[in-house]
């Protein structure tokens, strides 16, 4: 498969902040007992290099 | 006026990974894919009436940009086809419309003035892309996003049609704040960034691909305000606001959300009560709402001055509500909008339910469990949040639990133009020459269909072609021969 990189090379990071320390809505917590069995199931079936093997033609 | 006089649709170009193929593939591919809907349809549309190198602003481009990149993927010495041939178009028997659309399967809804219709229409196309993909007999990947996060991003586009008198002078300014603040509400969310510094998470898809506050091109260079002209109608009386900025969205809440507010800002336009808001660098302000952690959405406007998006979309939720005739589906798009608004901003719980960038974010980094966003895992996951498959995607999972708020669909149906193309295709088929959103051509009658056609749910029931003409004659049709 022919590639090309097109993307920006990640510049100078922006200024770090973790994800969900800003308060606000609860993130669903995945570990306790009770978290939705389908959800997990699915989760832990996502390849995590499929990212790298989606490249696309721009549309519109 | 009322907003549900505007004529409305969405068109979304989904993204397509056959297994062991690549982008220098992706246009046979989608064309092939397009070819495979197992599904009644009608083949033959008619190209006579697209312009979309014409700009909104009185001129004609002599080309569109494309993407220099996307000119390393073509072979050469690939089979030339015909433009119709590459895009391989279908008309559906619900007046949607089903082509390959720069490497892209689009499905287009038919036009219609409810926002709960078009929602319901819209789901319907996720369905074709799914029957699509079952009947290809390649294992194939459909996502409703729009990036690929290497640099290639396409798009789920809005109409809004409106009157031509509005022009490019009164319709920008009124609609440039609602497109750079409604992401807020509507975005899909994104895992990292193909412009500028990296960011963990965004707000929108689309971000960071736009170039400009307004130009007439869509595939690079994009403007957030698109100029194209290209009314689908009787240009004299209509201009089809074609939005680009959008995000295709899972949730069907974002959905309604997303075209409910422009059709709000339109109809304000109309009557020349929009609220003022004179953006200081258009460009930049999107972007920098959409990677915003503080949700402080801040704009900062000519003359020095600021303010935020919560205020933004407040004041076009005010004006409608004082000045437009609203009817029981905007009122509940302006209370939803408010409860969201303020959920958003006092940090409470909800808006997950409805919004899809933020039960994304909210699952990402749940699933990472303090992994690195930068590892490629949590871009895979944002791929799959979008995985149209029933048994792999992560929002279906998310519907199946109940995380979100179902949404309650009502029966999908073509209305008024709509329909008149929908029974065109699905009972005169056979003797239907070619069909494109305004016109309908037969054998010795060349049809052009109004897009305020009244609606005739009798139009099914009628036995000839002839006495379907007759009837589309009578409701307001014009024939060209």
């Amino acid at each position: 498969m022919v590639q090309f990189d097109r993307q920006t090379r990640p510049g100078e990071p922006e200024p770090e902040r973790k994800l969900g320390d800003e308060g606000g809505p609860n993130k669903p917590d995945l570990k306790k007992p009770g978290a939705p069995n389908e959800l997990l199931k699915r989760l832990k079936k996502v390849d995590p290099d499929q990212v790298k093997k989606y490249r696309q033609r721009s549309g519109q | 006026m009322k907003p549900s006089s505007v004529l409305i649709g969405i068109e979304t170009e989904y993204g397509l990974l056959v297994e062991g193929r690549g982008p220098q593939d992706q246009i046979q591919d989608s064309a092939d894919f397009v070819r495979s809907y197992p599904g009644y349809c009608f083949i033959g549309w008619d190209y006579r009436f697209e312009s979309p190198r014409a700009d909104l602003r009185g001129f004609k481009l002599d080309h569109l940009a494309q993407d220099p990149i996307d000119a390393q993927f073509d072979r050469p010495g690939a089979p030339v086809q015909t433009s119709a041939e590459i895009r391989s178009d279908r008309v559906l028997s619900n007046g949607a419309r089903f082509y390959n659309d720069h490497g892209h399967p689009e499905y287009a809804t038919p036009e219609c003035h409810s926002l709960a219709q078009l929602v319901a229409l819209d789901h319907v196309g996720e369905t074709v892309l799914r029957e699509t993909a079952a009947a290809f007999g390649r294992p194939t990947k459909v996502y409703k996003n729009n990036t690929d996060f290497h640099g290639a991003s396409y798009g789920c586009h809005e109409s809004y049609l409106a009157p031509r008198e509005l022009g490019f002078d009164r319709l920008f300014p009124a609609i440039l704040p609602m497109l750079i603040c409604r992401q807020i509400l509507t975005g899909a969310g994104k895992v990292g960034s193909e412009s500028g510094g990296w960011v963990d998470f965004q707000i929108s898809q689309r971000a960071d691909f736009f170039a400009e506050p307004a130009n007439a091109e869509t595939l690079y260079r994009r403007p957030i305000f698109n100029t194209r002209d290209e009314a689908h109608a009787d240009p004299n009386r209509f201009i089809r606001l074609h939005v680009i900025s959008g995000d295709a969205n899972m949730n069907p809440w974002s959905t309604w959300l997303k075209v409910g507010l422009v059709r709000l800002a339109v109809a304000l336009a109309a009557v020349g009560e929009s609220p003022i808001w004179r953006v200081a660098r258009p460009v930049e302000t999107f972007r920098r709402i959409s990677r915003d952690r503080e949700r402080a959405y801040t704009i900062d406007l000519e003359g020095g001055s600021h303010s935020n998006a919560y205020l933004v979309l407040e004041s076009y939720l005010a004006a409608a509500e004082k000045v437009l005739d609203l009817d029981q589906e905007d009122q509940h798009l302006i209370q939803v909008s408010r409860e969201l608004l303020t959920q958003l901003e006092q940090r409470l719980p909800g808006p997950e339910r409805k919004i899809d960038w933020v039960a994304k974010q909210q699952l990402i980094e749940s699933a990472l469990d303090g992994e690195d966003w930068r590892s490629g895992y949590a871009q895979s996951l944002d791929l799959a949040y979008c995985d149209l498959d029933q048994e792999a995607g992560l929002f279906p999972a998310l519907e199946e639990s109940g995380a979100v708020d179902p949404f309650p669909f009502e029966s999908p149906r073509a209305e008024g133009r709509a329909r008149a193309r929908a029974v065109a295709v699905s009972r005169f088929g056979a003797e239907l020459h070619t069909v494109s959103w305004g016109s309908l051509v037969f054998a010795g009658a060349d049809l052009a269909l109004p897009p305020d056609l009244p609606d005739d749910p009798d139009l099914i029931n009628l036995v000839t072609k002839e006495e379907f003409i007759q009837r589309l004659i009578s409701l307001g049709a014009q024939n060209r021969v």
